[in-house]
């Protein structure tokens, strides 16, 4: 089916009278017909109107106030420990991060990508087992190649470090908070009683062959004689993300790449996991470079090697 | 039995020997007409056959040379820490412990290689930062993945009351653990749950304290084999002859 020409195409004389206005400018779709200003809609037109709240800009602002000023780092579950406080000798059960080649591949931006991010890598895949398109991202930003690549979101641009510079441990420091994300242990299909936490049904008193199932999943002619959308039934369970909030850094070791933080963290061991300031708490009194090594592919290498020296 | 028949019936074979030579001719004919290709499509293969030298893992996009294409730069990762550091629990585990136990004391004393440790069955006095030192027979020593929390269950009674307490040897608030008495004889099993039943129960343990303490103070601890079972074996020999007398009187 041909496009619809635009109603405007009908208001313009004949094309022999007025050969000056070019052929593309007629033949246009509807969806990219140039807008002429001053004639967009009869509607919500003016200049004093507030801003719409479906609108992708006001969703921008919204958000604002509740992103991270700097970015995490991408770590890798090794297990779970205790610390001892040798002061008060309470012990606190605790779980050991490790960052491995932590580095910034590339940034986000508001206005090509449409919000702010950080996009961060972290270890080492070799160069054959990676596709060509894959392989290209990472030598147009001059940076090694990684085999896990997550983002952080920041509130504005100052939040993000230079492309390449390596992301050591002492981002973080002690005693600050921070949000931990992580894919959590897939439990495969469970039932109900499982996943959602219902009691089940009693083991006797009558009770025959039901005694871990669902029961009812809603009522008759008062609620519709429908299942209502989001009833908790059985399924898969795990193998999603999560985020555990306000997590505090009890040990930082910047040299062999350890961040301890307070109680669990979801998922397996030698998982990956996202670590990032905490949003409910006040924003650590840090520098901006903490924890960065600034400096491209190049003069990461350098500072490596000074490192080893 | 079938040779029996054959001897009493020689032609019995003839019917059978017949048909077999039926279906080999049959068999032959069939075999004689060429089977063309084009009666049996499935058989064709559909793409030429590889040249010769190639290499299975060629098929693969990503193994293939890339000739013609633009080199595409890889450049080198920098230095791995999990390579520096591949057990960093064990890292965070040697940190502390320089803290905890820096003479490395009470490692040893629950150290495999010792053969001095500490074994079910031993009676251990706790001293205690906070708190009154607890003595008891050890019952159960926990020794997880980690050292860092090696804990032991002291058993005692007080007041004529079973009372349990775990320890957690490299807690801050243990000041102290001192080996009151040896098992006179290797315990067999790691838990020893069977010393909540009366029979095998030790009971209270403070007279046994009380004696190591003074002997402490006095000089040293006498040998693991006048110590324990049998030492009382022979205080009961002795109460049992004065009993028996007493008897007899």
């Amino acid at each position: 089916m041909p496009p619809k020409p635009t109603q405007r195409l009908f208001s313009l004389p004949p094309r022999f009278l007025c050969p000056s206005i070019p052929r593309t400018l007629i033949r246009t779709f509807r969806t990219f017909a140039p807008i002429v200003p001053g004639k967009q809609s009869r509607f919500n037109y003016g200049h004093n109107l507030p801003l719409l709240g479906a609108s992708k800009q006001a969703a921008f602002l919204r958000k604002e106030n509740n992103l991270p000023l700097r970015t995490g780092a991408l770590t890798i579950k090794k297990g779970m420990t205790g610390v001892y406080d040798p002061e008060t000798g309470k012990r606190t059960p605790c779980t050991v991060l490790q960052l491995d080649r932590c580095q910034v591949i590339s940034h986000k931006r508001r206005d090509k990508h449409g919000y702010w991010a950080v996009q961060v890598g972290s270890g080492t895949k070799e160069a054959r087992n990676v596709t060509r398109p894959e392989r290209g991202h990472f030598a147009a930003h001059e940076v090694p190649l990684k085999r896990h690549l997550a983002e952080f979101r920041v509130k504005n641009e100052e939040g993000l470090p230079a492309v390449g510079s390596v992301i050591t441990a002492d981002l973080f420091q002690e005693g600050q908070f921070v949000d931990v994300r992580a894919v959590t242990r897939g439990m495969g299909f469970a039932g109900g009683m499982k996943r959602w936490g219902w009691g089940g049904q009693p083991a006797s008193h009558g009770t025959s062959l039901t005694h871990r199932a669902m029961g009812s999943a809603g009522g008759s002619q008062g609620s519709g004689s429908r299942v209502h959308p989001g009833k908790h039934m059985a399924g898969r369970m795990g193998g999603e993300m999560h985020t555990v909030q306000n997590l505090k850094v009890m040990k930082v070791d910047a040299a062999n790449g350890i961040v301890v933080v307070h109680g669990a963290v979801p998922g397996p061991k030698y998982s990956i996991v996202k670590v990032q300031d905490a949003l409910k708490k006040p924003w650590p009194e840090a520098d901006a470079l903490a924890g960065l090594s600034v400096g491209g592919g190049g003069a990461g290498l350098a500072a490596a090697a000074a490192a080893e020296a | 039995m079938s040779a029996h028949t054959s001897s009493v019936r020689p032609l019995a074979h003839l019917k059978h020997a017949l048909r077999q030579c039926r279906l080999e001719c049959d068999q032959r004919r069939r075999y004689a007409v060429p089977a063309t290709d084009a009666l049996y499509p499935s058989l064709q293969t559909k793409y030429p056959l590889p040249a010769a030298g190639f290499r299975p893992s060629q098929a693969i996009k990503q193994n293939r040379f890339e000739p013609g294409l633009k080199r595409i730069r890889v450049f080198q990762p920098p230095r791995s820490t999990i390579k520096l550091c591949p057990d960093p629990i064990q890292k965070v585990t040697q940190d502390q412990l320089a803290v905890l136990d820096p003479t490395g004391a009470r490692t040893r004393l629950f150290a495999a290689s010792n053969p001095d440790n500490v074994k079910p069955g031993d009676v251990l006095l706790v001293r205690l930062k906070n708190g009154e030192p607890f003595a008891g027979a050890c019952i159960n020593i926990r020794q997880r993945n980690s050292p860092i929390d090696t804990a032991v269950l002291l058993r005692n009674q007080l007041t004529r009351v079973g009372v349990e307490m775990w320890v957690k040897v490299y807690s801050p608030n243990v000041e102290g653990i001192e080996i009151v008495q040896r098992k006179e004889r290797r315990a067999r099993r790691a838990k020893l749950y069977y010393m909540r039943k009366p029979k095998h129960d030790m009971g209270n343990l403070d007279g046994v304290v009380r004696q190591y303490l003074r002997q402490k103070v006095g000089g040293q601890m006498s040998s693991r084999s006048t110590k324990g079972r049998e030492a009382n074996a022979q205080k009961k020999k002795k109460d049992k002859k004065k009993s028996d007398q007493r008897g007899k009187k």
